[in-house]
């Protein structure tokens, strides 16, 4: 047990060595947590306008019958079969919850959580008919740790080692993130905002809801797959709620939420290495701690500067301010 | 629209600045200084009292799970991926026991690393596996001190790979391990007899104990599944409740690493008092002694301690 709750800070141990003896380690975590945040979280400021922040730790849930039926038809807990059934559930998840949300008037969050738990109790339902004689959980069969990808098998291009294999397929899908994102910036823009302007512009607003859904059920699955679910969940939605504290404007926002991204992936780091504690927990805790000093002390909506100023500004702004976002 | 892709521009920019910073800082390689003796790694509490044994002063023991953490839930500290890539020898239990990382384990050990599943030795013949789901071992052979007597094999020859010169003494080590191992099984067969043949029945949480059960001729009843993740089903509780109440069952046990709360239910509704807490995935504080009858006195933080705390447990609440 440990004598103190907390170890002795030690400037050396946490900070000096993981990048001089450990350097190798470290880098890779780094890169990874700033990868896995950065397009979680890019993808995050959207879901954040569409209401459907939770749609993450949904899919954490409602995958579980996809990891049941895979493993029922393959007779295997190998990752690749597990993977599959993950994106199946996943998609099915996203498709269900736009399903109901755009034939009814149930408010996405009502609808998410209809599927996650229908789908979540039906996997539950199989494991407990069908194999209760297996040990099979998310957790042990499809969950990856962000701790372990430094040794991961590397990827060799031409004779060189580039980095370790989730490294390199997490910046695959940043980098498709990014180009879907500039194609389609301007109806996903007006999606996300206006429904109905959308639609008089032309565009057909239930198919970018379905499309930009379906990418992010793939994105959920496979960061869960490398890195685990904590990290995954928190990094959809706190670099663009944090940004959006700070700015009334989407370019701004998605900036500032790959700048917070960063900021994530190194302290949180450095925090879990002088806890000697998860580093997925680290990265989430420094997130959920930058949010916290956002909250209070932004220069215009901070909790201080409505304190200070209460006479002058009107409190009630802050509702109306995902409203208020503008593409200008 | 232009000042607008202008700045996204800037943020790819940006994104694939750091990408390349980070790549190139990433081909300069240091490596940590050396220390003496072998560096062994161990995933769970059992895996490393087993490695500690035969290893002795020739090195150090690194587990990587700390006493009453239930491998699902184990999640890898900042230190631990220094401790794997640093270790000279990395032994794991195997069976699934530890999930996806045993994948990981596995690919470490092709790229050259000296990795070992400590269960490799096991015979097939001897292992448990459910009716309908051939191949999926149970992996808590532990409970069986003749199964894990298997698993010293495989230590010793880990350790004799990664250190020749010193083949003999790990060898040496390991067969006083087995004896010691066979003397534990002896004294728990003469122990259990206390208890009347009809009354060894083994109530617990989840299926952890099928080995320790044919090991010393328990019927051995686990409430959940053999995953710590899956919960018991109204119907299931409602059936042992009556199982309970028609065989006179005097205890039930709840476990070091599992939830005890449906075992404490099924106490409340059947009667059967709780008999104590068993350890299941992990063993107890190193150092910490516990005092049972006849002056026995062990401590749980090591394998035999943790075996006869079970076996004291069990024997005191069903005699």
């Amino acid at each position: 047990m440990r004598e103190n709750f907390l170890p002795a800070f030690d400037f050396h141990r946490t900070f000096v060595e993981p990048w001089s003896a450990y350097f190798d380690n470290t880098i890779w975590i780094v890169v990874m947590g700033f990868l896995v945040a950065a397009t979680c979280g890019l993808i995050g400021c959207f879901i954040i306008l569409r209401r459907m922040a939770l749609v993450g730790d949904a899919i954490s849930h409602s995958l579980l019958p996809g990891i049941t039926l895979a493993f029922l038809l393959t007779q295997s807990r190998d990752t690749l079969p597990m993977m599959i059934g993950a994106i199946a559930a996943g998609v099915v998840t996203v498709a269900l919850i736009e399903a109901i949300r755009q034939s009814s008037r149930i408010k996405p969050d009502a609808a998410i959580g209809i599927v996650f738990s229908s789908l979540f109790a039906i996997g539950v339902v199989l494991i407990s008919v069908f194999a209760d004689s297996v040990d099979l959980d998310a957790e042990c069969v499809l969950y990856g740790e962000i701790g372990w990808i430094p040794l991961e098998d590397q990827v060799v291009l031409g004779g060189h080692e580039i980095g370790p294999l989730p490294v390199i397929r997490m910046a695959a899908i940043a980098i498709i993130a990014i180009g879907l994102l500039l194609a389609f910036y301007k109806e996903l823009l007006v999606t996300s905002f206006d429904a109905g302007l959308a639609a008089s512009l032309g565009i057909n607003p239930g198919r970018f809801q379905y499309g930009l859904t379906l990418f992010l059920s793939v994105v959920i699955v496979s960061s869960f797959e490398s890195v685990g679910v904590i990290l995954v969940i928190a990094m959809l939605i706190f670099p663009g709620a944090t940004a959006m504290l700070l700015t009334d404007r989407l370019p701004r926002t998605l900036w500032l939420s790959a700048l917070f991204s960063a900021l994530y992936a190194v302290l949180g780091f450095h925090l879990a290495t002088w806890l000697d504690a998860s580093i997925a927990g680290g990265m989430s805790v420094v997130a959920g701690a930058v949010f916290t000093l956002v909250w209070i002390f932004a220069p215009r909506r901070g909790l201080l500067m409505k304190y200070v100023f209460k006479s002058h500004t009107n409190v009630g702004s802050s509702q109306s301010s995902q409203a208020e976002m503008t593409a200008s | 629209m232009r000042p607008l892709l202008d700045r996204f521009h800037f943020l790819i920019l940006a994104l694939l600045s750091f990408l390349g910073l980070t790549l190139m800082a990433g081909c300069g390689s240091q490596t940590p200084e050396e220390s003496q003796g072998l560096k062994v790694a161990a995933t769970t509490t059992m895996v490393a009292d087993l490695a500690a044994a035969v290893l002795g002063e020739y090195g150090e023991v690194h587990g990587l799970m700390g006493p009453g953490v239930d491998p699902h839930l184990y999640k890898a500290t900042a230190g631990d991926v220094n401790t794997l890539q640093s270790a000279d020898l990395i032994l794991y239990n195997g069976l699934h026991l530890e999930g996806r990382m045993a994948d990981l384990l596995v690919r470490l050990g092709r790229r050259g690393k000296p990795v070992y599943a400590v269960t490799e030795g096991v015979p097939e013949s001897e292992l448990l596996e459910p009716e309908e789901f051939a191949g999926h071992y149970d992996p808590h052979v532990w409970f069986d001190p003749i199964l894990w007597s298997y698993c010293v094999d495989t230590v010793v020859e880990a350790l004799s790979e990664v250190d020749p010169m010193r083949t003999t003494v790990f060898k040496k080590r390991g067969d006083s391990l087995k004896s010691e191992y066979e003397a534990l099984r002896e004294w728990g067969h003469s122990y259990v007899s206390q208890i009347p043949r009809e009354n060894r029945i083994l109530v617990t949480s989840h299926d952890a104990y099928n080995y320790f059960g044919k090991a010393f001729g328990f019927q051995v009843v686990g409430v959940q599944g053999i995953s710590t993740m899956s919960e018991a089903g109204l119907a299931d509780i409602v059936k042992i409740v009556e199982y309970i109440k028609e065989r006179n069952i005097k205890a039930i046990f709840v476990e070091s690493s599992v939830s005890p709360a449906t075992i404490q239910r099924i106490s409340k509704d059947s009667g059967a008092k709780i008999g104590g807490e068993l350890f299941s995935d992990a063993m107890g504080m190193k150092g910490h002694r516990e005092a049972g009858p006849d002056g026995l006195s062990f401590d749980v933080g090591t394998y035999e301690g943790m075996f006869k705390h079970n076996l004291v447990t069990i024997v005191e609440a069903l005699k």
